[in-house]
């Protein structure tokens, strides 16, 4: 092949070609790395929460009149919620999967306070809790209603029982997770909770933690000035039951304020709206470069042909067919974009490694970079193919004329 | 070896037609050295680039080495310039970022030969145009003559039948003219066709033969009794 004198005709005009090759190496730097920020966005976003999400909403209010009764009204609340048409149940929960506020505490296998701990989420629910949420019992049992404490706003006090996640349970028994049922954990250092079923799957509130996955349900009502209960009704019943049930509760008592009335698919959307508009905001960066870095590889080789445009007269003359000299162009892009490519690897690894540090980005999976460096391969053939195939026209005749 | 019967070329632009060629008929023999002179316009480039397959034509025919030109497509042409025919220019047309081993390479390189050959034939080439001791050298870095030379080195490389040049001396002083007409001259007594376009009357009677063009028709044929003569008429000039 005619690698050797394409290089040494490269070698005496640098700038342009070196330029467009640093252009080509940026770009598959940001586009690679963006798409990887995207599909590990995406891969989190796809994730299940563990919980039904279609048919659950969540409900919150506050108690502010003298007459006020926490107990007596949530109990009262729940009663009337759980009898009504369509409903499947309810619970009063202190928080729910993907809504980015809830409870944290560190669980360990042995008491005392240089025991390993293991930090995870806290749900407080009660017997109905494993209905209402829709999460799956694979292991042990629920809570029974005798097993709920009360539990007011500055009490340390745990119950002693808890049903936890496959994922907490392995992380707790060294992976074996069957092994956690039956067996007593610590909280707070040194009170016991007795592990007495183990569900399916069921997210924390936070989906950016890394133990997301972790999560303990505990038998308690709570006393914090009001409540936040969570509903599930039958397919298609929700947004029905979303607007009575407010309007029924209200009616029902009205010392108490109805806070947020949420539908958990709402809760869902919020939740990655950043990492939605982050994507789209990267999907239109990428389709950005790569318009202007394929733009700039059709003028570098256009102005590039204009150049030269009596040499390849002269080559044509000298007895170039079309082809060899529509392969001159295109052998010499690739040059070209090869070297940006290989740029373009060491460069997409740098800035991961920095994303892996600030962001707490995992590191880029290896086949991201020979599956850049093909794209960006195939968009320089793309773009120079034009300016390659106007030069094949130019006449041999050309050689002769001067110009 | 040439022979053209009633050539015509016109060139058409949204404005005019002209007629570079008109009825334009010669014949050249095997082993001749032809000069070509008129004056500017008459349409000597125009025929040097259809001799040289460079153009086509617009009417009459035109045998090259007995093939007929007229039915070739575009690779067959290229073919054919490669293998027959060597181009001089008058500009040279050297690669501006190759050195002169690569420049005498480019027609060899559209050619299946391996490396080997290629590497002999260029530096027989460079040899015989006294350039060998350059072959590293960008032609930026060699005087007009010495570039004149490497193109005629790679006119030669391919060892063509025919060797077509358009006023190889025009952009040459005359001392750097003589050594390339010299050159030129070696060649053809090595069995070259030489057709040579050239404004240079001197240069005109050095050659057995010379035609003049005129507004697109050959107007005059002068053959020289013999090539001593001749020689004698340029020493007489000179
Ligand atoms: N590509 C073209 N398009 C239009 N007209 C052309 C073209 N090439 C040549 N001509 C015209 O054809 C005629 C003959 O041109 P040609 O170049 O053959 O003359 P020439 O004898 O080589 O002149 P000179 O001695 O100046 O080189 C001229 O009138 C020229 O303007
Ligand atoms: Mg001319």
């Amino acid at each position: 092949m005619e690698i050797k004198p394409i290089l040494s005709a490269l070698s005496r005009n640098k700038t342009g070609a070196l330029l467009i090759a640093l252009q080509i190496a940026l770009t598959m730097t940001i586009i690679v790395n963006s798409v990887f920020m995207i599909q590990h966005r995406q891969g989190q976003m796809d994730r299940e929460s563990g919980i039904n999400e279609a048919d659950t909403f969540i409900l919150s209010y506050m108690g502010f009149a003298e007459d006020y009764n926490e107990k007596t009204q949530l109990i009262e609340d729940l009663n009337f919620i759980r009898e009504l048409p369509g409903v499947v149940d309810a619970v009063q929960t202190n928080s729910a999967p993907l809504t980015g506020g809830g409870w944290s505490m560190s669980l360990a296998t042995e008491t005392g306070p240089d025991a390993d701990d293991v930090g995870t989420a806290i749900y407080f629910v009660d017997d109905h809790g494993v209905n209402a949420f829709g999460v799956n019992l694979i292991a042990g049992r629920n809570f029974t209603a005798d097993e709920i404490i009360w539990r007011e706003r500055t009490s340390t006090k745990w119950p002693g029982q808890g049903v936890i996640t496959k994922a907490l349970a392995a992380d707790l028994f060294e992976d074996d997770w069957q092994s956690a049922l039956g067996k007593t954990v610590y909280i707070s250092e040194t009170q016991p909770i007795n592990i007495v079923g183990i569900i399916d799957k069921m997210q924390a509130p936070w989906n950016g933690w890394s133990g997301v996955e972790r999560t303990l349900l505990v038998p308690s009502y709570t006393e914090f000035g009001g409540a936040r209960i969570f509903i599930r009704t039958e397919p298609g019943e929700r947004d029905r039951l979303m607007t009575e049930i407010e309007e029924q509760l209200v009616a029902n008592y009205k010392g108490r304020l109805i806070r947020r009335v949420r539908s958990m698919e709402e809760v869902r959307t919020d939740s990655y709206r950043s990492h939605n508009g982050m994507n789209t905001i990267l999907k239109t960066l990428i389709i950005c470069l790569t318009v202007v870095t394929a733009l700039g590889i059709v003028g570098l080789a256009s102005f590039s042909v204009n150049r030269r445009k009596k040499q390849i007269g002269t080559r044509r003359a000298l007895g170039a067919r079309k082809l060899d000299i529509l392969r001159y162009f295109m052998v010499e892009n690739f040059l070209i974009t090869t070297f940006g490519v290989v740029l373009g690897a060491v460069m997409t690894i740098g800035l991961n490694m920095v994303l892996v540090d600030m962001l707490d980005l995992p590191k880029i999976d290896w086949y991201y970079i020979p599956a850049g460096m093909a794209v960006l391969w195939f968009i320089g053939l793309m773009a120079v193919f034009g300016p390659a195939k106007k030069a094949c026209q130019i006449s041999p005749a050309l050689a002769t004329r001067s110009v | 070896m040439l022979k053209m019967n009633n050539i015509k070329k016109v060139f058409r632009t949204e404005v005019v037609e002209t007629h570079a060629l008109r009825d334009f008929s010669l014949n050249v023999d095997e082993g001749e050295f032809v000069a070509v002179t008129g004056p500017s316009g008459s349409g000597k480039t125009t025929f040097l680039n259809i001799a040289g397959l460079l153009e086509t034509f617009t009417g009459g025919e035109y045998f090259l080495d007995g093939v007929d030109v007229k039915g070739l497509n575009d690779n067959q042409r290229s073919k054919l310039r490669n293998e027959k025919i060597g181009f001089i220019f008058q500009s040279f047309n050297l690669i501006p970022d190759l050195n002169l081993f690569d420049n005498v390479d480019v027609p060899l390189r559209y050619r299946a030969m391996n490396a080997k050959e290629r590497k002999e034939r260029i530096e027989n080439a460079l040899e015989t145009v006294g350039l060998a001791n350059r072959m590293k050298h960008i032609p930026s870095q060699l005087s007009g003559g010495q570039q004149q030379r490497v193109a005629i080195a790679r006119a030669l490389a391919g060892s063509p039948r025919f060797l077509l040049a358009d006023e190889p001396t025009g952009n040459l002083d005359s001392e750097m003219a003589e050594s390339v007409m010299s050159l030129l001259e070696d060649i053809n007594q090595k069995g070259t066709t030489i057709i040579m376009v050239t404004h240079d009357p001197k240069l005109a009677l050095r050659t057995p033969r010379s035609i003049a063009v005129k507004d697109g028709l050959v107007s005059e044929v002068v053959r020289k009794e013999a090539v001593s003569e001749a020689n004698e008429n340029v020493a007489a000039f000179a």
